[in-house]
């Protein structure tokens, strides 16, 4: 009777492709990971006609407790804790640039009293420019 | 002489991360294409060279004292009735400007609700007032929207 040969597999993983994997990876956490300037996150008031505004624009943000934060749009964002330091901010992006936009990113439920202030620093401060983020508002059914 | 036996290597290319290569190409596109998702309401001031000041007497005036608690012109008015009123008003006047003045304790939306009517109207010349000059125009008007 004639011996049969075994011809024996070697389990082996491959792992050409686990260099690839990794960067796909690398790269799916690089994309949905978000770089905002500002932190701070507010419930936006609601608008129709909404424009995009400049991408390096300064922002303003004001939470519900009239919490401030500030940032050029480049850099992250800081707290402020009065307007002076504000104004102060304001002062200095309208000097560097007077044609920058400075985009207000307000609580929906702030006091107008809060907006004012900031927007009186603004108009004291000759910016020409003023975004109010808002978000898409939902077509209510009737 | 004994014939030596050449092993050939086949020619082939290498196919398989080509997949790999393509979705690589794919999400680099995604990274580097530019998009925004910041909109908002625009909102210009003129510069101190081409100030125009708005005469409270000439301009439409809203007011608002809460949220859809609105005056136009002292009447008080929906917002629905608001935007009936400056499109009348902007078919004799295009250029006619608009003030929105709003009590300091009301909520912020308040105030976006109207600019928004307002940019919807295609209006041209929207003024929010500062203080001073809610306080100015009411000392020389008896109050504005007169």
């Amino acid at each position: 009777m004639k011996k049969l040969r075994v011809h024996r597999v070697t389990a082996v993983i491959p792992t050409a492709s686990m260099a690839d994997i990794a960067f796909l990876l690398i790269i799916f956490f690089m994309l949905t990971t978000s770089f905002s300037p500002v932190k701070m996150s507010v419930d936006l008031a609601e608008a129709i006609n909404r424009q995009e505004v400049d991408k390096d624009a300064a922002i303003i943000a004001i939470g519900t407790a009239g919490v401030m934060e500030i940032s050029n749009g480049i850099q992250t964002g800081n707290r402020i804790n009065s307007l002076e330091e504000l104004d102060l901010f304001v002062k200095e992006i309208v000097g560097l640039d007077p044609s920058k936009q400075f985009i207000i990113k307000a609580d929906r439920n702030i006091r107008y009293e809060t907006f004012n202030a900031v927007y009186e620093k603004l108009r004291n401060n000759n910016c020409r420019r003023i975004a109010l983020l808002t978000e898409a508002r939902r077509v209510e059914s009737q | 002489m004994a014939l030596q036996i050449r092993n050939k290597i086949p020619a082939d290319i290498p196919t398989a991360s080509m997949a790999d290569i393509a979705f690589l190409l794919i999400i680099f596109f995604m990274l580097t294409s530019v998009y925004s998702t910041n909109f908002g309401l625009e909102y210009g001031l003129p510069k101190s060279e081409d100030l125009v000041n708005v005469q409270p007497l000439e301009a439409m005036h809203i007011h608002i004292m809460g949220p859809g608690a609105y005056t136009i012109d002292r009447r008080p008015a929906t917002l629905q009735q608001i935007g009936g009123y400056i499109d009348n008003k902007l078919k004799q006047n295009p250029k006619k400007p608009i003030i929105i003045q709003t009590e300091p304790d009301v909520p912020y939306h308040a105030t976006i609700e109207v600019l928004d009517l307002c940019k919807q109207l295609k209006v041209e010349n929207v003024s929010i007032p500062t203080s001073f000059e809610v306080a100015m125009w009411g000392a020389f008007a008896g109050g504005i929207g007169k």
